[in-house]
């Protein structure tokens, strides 16, 4: 009864925001109907066969995304929570909206790093997937060892028929083989490990389970690299730029190869998949990278670095607010310097709340102050960026410029409400 | 004229943003054409009297934090750099690295952990987390930041804060008091990076570190530091 009651109140709740247009729904059907079930996930996850979780500091929601393109591709059903909501209530909304009626073959669940915690117990998953752990957010999540001595506390917890899949290039995450009762397998890619905030050269072998080698960038056209699996040689050509996302790839692709999914199927879907919103964003004028820690806009200044021509500018957008961490400290540990472009005389554009702090780190990273435009306000800064554009623009933004972003780019008729992408 | 600044536990202690102090330091040296090395010394370094113009010490993880105060003690680097302090040579600590330069940091359960002893200071384990946006007025006028710890530093009689809470924690959340100075160091709690946004800092720990190798007063060129002030000026007018 009171399950019963949760699930209609949480749609009610989902069916009156959308009709309003207050956002998609995707987190206050959910919050509110825990409060009078407190067991809702644990009884609406149990009708799930399968169900996978998958957490780490970037990389969740394309990781998630691609293994649902993958199992869909072969035709299973699929649940899993959108649009970034990777909370608890993000997951309840998410079961909610498609209870009882429906029925689904696999659940995938990308979780936060401190949500792990509280839903795993809840979720009693098949797979779990750790992509990575890097500073981010200090004020919310804590430092790095105490967000993996949790993560190794919950599975201690788990049955030990759970499989688990970690980057094994990721050193910070060695130690939660420890901690685990069953078996924990490694995926990673040749010749790299990940230190501290960037990816370095390894010294020494790693016992990998999926190793991707022989890995060919094509710039912003995305990777060439093999893969061996069941003594055959597979090529892929992955359609995201960047080594970060060639492990994201590696996470679904593994985790596939876990589910039973068919290798080569899965690599002949990449062709028709499109990475989630914000994710390295194709606009007819350029392309949105997001950036929300040191870790993951490093990653990104090394993808574009090499591709940026004099004629191409620069957006960052960098807010303050809970969402995006209230510290903009990180912008410091986030290697600017990369960008190499003091002799380019590229023109940026610095926005969102905290635009000052990028200006300046920009400026200590070797730009010209007078190459910068400080603009507040999102759009005003969209507009000086594009104004007289001939080359490409590159917009970087935190998470909720992002969100803000999307909302200008959606009046404008460029880009659709992004709960209603899947 | 050349400068070397020592970046105390670099590859340990680097996770707070705090390596903006370095970068802030290199490049307003860089801009007046006064030459500078930085070098990292941590675990398996030594440090020898005189070589090094200025320290830096940043904030780290628990984990870490511990490895660096015994490596303090146990290398003899901890009694050379404070003996290098007892000569004029500036530093400037931040958190973690201030904690350990204090007396003593008392942890929740277990002994006392002898720190440094350059600060007159000690630090406590708290359960209480302090985080936000940190503005204090000092002798280098308002200076701005971003604090995140749960250790409670307390002056003991004597000893100089580095300036007064006007938003935020500072050293412990009560007595209103945000870091110490004692000769040409600073402790003190404050991130953001501390120094790009607060130049005057920056350019003063620069002339003392000039003045003791020297052992003359060196006018440094001035900068045009209006992204700076700006920077500082919408943080106090945001938080302040």
């Amino acid at each position: 009864m009171r399950t019963t009651l949760a699930i209609i109140l949480g749609k009610l709740i989902a069916y009156s925001s959308k009709l309003l247009n207050i956002g998609g729904g995707s987190t206050a059907p959910g919050l509110y109907s825990l409060k009078i079930d407190p067991k809702l996930i644990e009884k609406l996850s149990a009708k799930i066969p399968t169900n996978i979780v998958i957490t780490g500091t970037n990389g969740k929601t394309t990781t998630s995304r691609l293994i649902s393109h993958f199992a869909a591709s072969q035709g299973l059903k699929v649940i899993r929570n959108h649009t970034g909501s990777n909370l608890e209530r993000g997951i309840a909304s998410t079961l909610i909206q498609v209870a009882p009626q429906q029925r689904f073959d696999l659940g995938i669940w990308e979780l936060d790093e401190a949500a792990f915690n509280l839903v795993v117990p809840k979720l009693n998953p098949n797979l779990i997937v750790f992509l990575n752990v890097f500073r981010d957010q200090l004020d919310r999540y804590g430092e790095i060892d105490s967000i993996v001595n949790n993560w190794g506390q919950t599975i201690q917890t788990i049955s030990k028929n759970t499989k688990i899949l970690i980057n094994g290039d990721d050193q910070n995450l060695a130690v939660l083989k420890k901690g685990f009762k069953g078996k924990v397998q490694q995926f990673g890619v040749k010749d790299y490990k990940i230190v501290g905030e960037g990816l370095s050269h390894k010294r020494e072998k790693e016992n990998l389970d999926f190793e991707v080698k022989n890995v060919q960038p094509k710039g912003l056209n995305g990777s060439i690299f093999q893969l061996t699996i069941n003594n055959e040689l597979l090529t892929i050509n992955l359609p995201l730029p960047g080594i970060y996302h060639i492990y994201d790839f590696l996470a679904a692709f593994s985790a596939g190869i876990l589910l039973k999914i068919d290798p080569k199927q899965m690599i002949l879907s990449l062709k028709n998949f499109s990475p989630a919103f914000g994710r390295v964003e194709k606009l007819d004028f350029g392309y949105i990278f997001l950036i929300k820690n040191p870790a993951g806009a490093t990653q990104v200044f090394e993808t574009i670095a090499p591709l940026l021509k004099p004629e191409d500018r620069l957006l960052f957008a960098l807010n303050d607010n809970l969402a995006d961490g209230t510290d903009v400290s990180w912008i410091w540990d986030a290697d600017f310097e990369q960008l190499k472009i003091e002799n380019l005389k590229l023109k940026i554009v610095a926005s969102g709340t905290r635009a000052n702090d990028l200006a300046l780190r920009l400026k200590y990273s070797g730009f010209d102050p007078k190459n910068i435009i400080i603009e507040e306000d999102m759009k005003n800064a969209l507009k000086q960026a594009r104004k007289g554009l001939k080359g490409t623009l590159f917009i970087l933004p935190t998470y909720t410029a992002m969100l803000k972003l999307q909302g200008i780019l959606t009046k404008s008729g460029i880009k659709k409400h992004y709960w209603e992408e899947s | 004229m050349k400068l070397t600044i020592g970046y105390l536990y670099g590859d340990l202690m680097n996770i707070y943003g705090d390596i903006g102090n370095i970068i802030a330091l290199k490049k307003r040296l860089e801009w007046r054409g006064i030459e500078v090395e930085v070098r990292v010394k941590s675990q398996e370094s030594r440090v020898n009297k005189g070589e090094i113009d200025l320290y830096f010490f940043g904030g780290g993880q628990d984990q870490q934090q511990t490895l660096v105060a015994s490596d303090l003690e146990s290398s003899g680097k901890g009694r050379i750099i404070k003996e290098e302090v007892e000569r004029g040579v500036p530093l400037l600590s931040i958190c973690g690295g201030y904690q350990l330069l204090g007396e003593y940091y008392k942890p929740h359960n277990s002994q006392k952990l002898p720190g440094v002893g350059i600060f007159p200071v000690y630090t406590e384990a708290s359960h209480d987390r302090m985080i936000g946006n940190i503005v204090i007025d000092s002798m280098f006028n308002t200076l701005v930041g971003f604090e995140n710890h749960s250790g409670k530093t307390y002056l003991k009689k004597g000893a100089i804060p580095l300036g007064m809470v006007k938003t935020g924690f500072g050293n412990n959340g009560s007595d209103k008091s945000e870091g110490c100075i004692y000769k040409n160091a600073i402790g003190c709690y404050m991130h953001g990076s501390l120094l790009p946004k607060n130049p005057k800092l920056a350019d003063w720990l620069l002339e003392k570190a000039l003045k003791v190798k020297y052992g003359k007063e060196v006018k440094l060129a001035v900068l045009d530091d209006e992204l700076e002030n700006k920077a500082q000026q919408i943080a106090v007018s945001r938080f302040g």
